[in-house]
């Protein structure tokens, strides 16, 4: 029964991870057309949780793109030198597009693993009522 | 065949530390109470994850499992409760 505790907890730390990159991605959506703007990434790390003695998952910190910012033709951008050009976000709408589709299929992967712990808890606490 | 009478004594005495019977078994009221602790002080935790995510907006993953937690914790105290009460009743319907 521990063991199927423990599962809730591990669940909780996969959504939680889950939920703060989908976060970050939807920073960076809000932001494509930022000038300047670098997306934001975030690192998955293992944790050992000692109290429990299980492995959870827990975000690094929040990393900024290190690539060159796109320069974008606009002469009539506030922003623009003069050539006409500024530099826009490194945000691609497709690859974060694909990110949050990705984050969304990890946080039901965890959601399943914590129904399926709580439908087996469930069945073992039925079985004791018999 | 003669036995020293000290060899006898000797003997006889080592026989009844092996008679004896052992350490008494946990009683099955202090395990019983054990679990029943630990599943209320499980409880007040949840209890307080729970208030905690209401008031202070803390992560909702949190309360989600302190409430999977809490539900399983009482359904399992329930169930054991019941067997229990159930053998008692069994018991005392006992024809005398």
């Amino acid at each position: 029964m521990a063991d199927l505790f423990s599962t809730f907890s591990i669940a909780a730390s996969g959504m939680d991870a889950q939920s703060r990159r989908m976060r970050h991605v939807a920073e960076n959506i809000a932001n494509a057309d930022t000038p300047g703007y670098r997306r934001k990434t975030i690192d998955f790390i293992a944790q050992l949780d000692r109290a429990r003695g299980v492995t959870t998952v827990a975000t690094g910190p929040v990393k900024l793109d290190r690539g060159e910012l796109p320069r974008v033709y606009d002469p009539g951008h506030a922003l623009a030198d003069e050539d006409g050009y500024y530099l826009g976000s490194t945000v691609s709408t497709m690859i974060e597009m694909a990110d949050a589709r990705e984050a969304g299929r990890s946080y039901e992967a965890n959601l399943a693993m914590f129904d399926q712990a709580r439908q087996m808890s469930q069945s073992l606490i039925d079985l004791l009522r018999r | 065949m003669q036995i020293p009478s000290s060899l006898a004594i000797s003997g006889y005495d080592r026989a009844r530390d092996a008679a004896q019977p052992g350490p008494t078994p946990a009683r099955a009221e202090a395990a019983f109470g054990q679990a029943v602790g630990g599943v209320v002080s499980g409880l007040h935790a949840n209890e307080q994850a729970a208030t905690a995510s209401m008031v202070s907006g803390a992560d909702p993953h949190a309360l989600v499992q302190a409430l999977a937690d809490t539900e399983l914790a009482v359904q399992t105290a329930v169930s054991v409760r019941d067997r229990v009460v159930e053998a008692y009743l069994e018991i005392l319907r006992m024809p005398v």
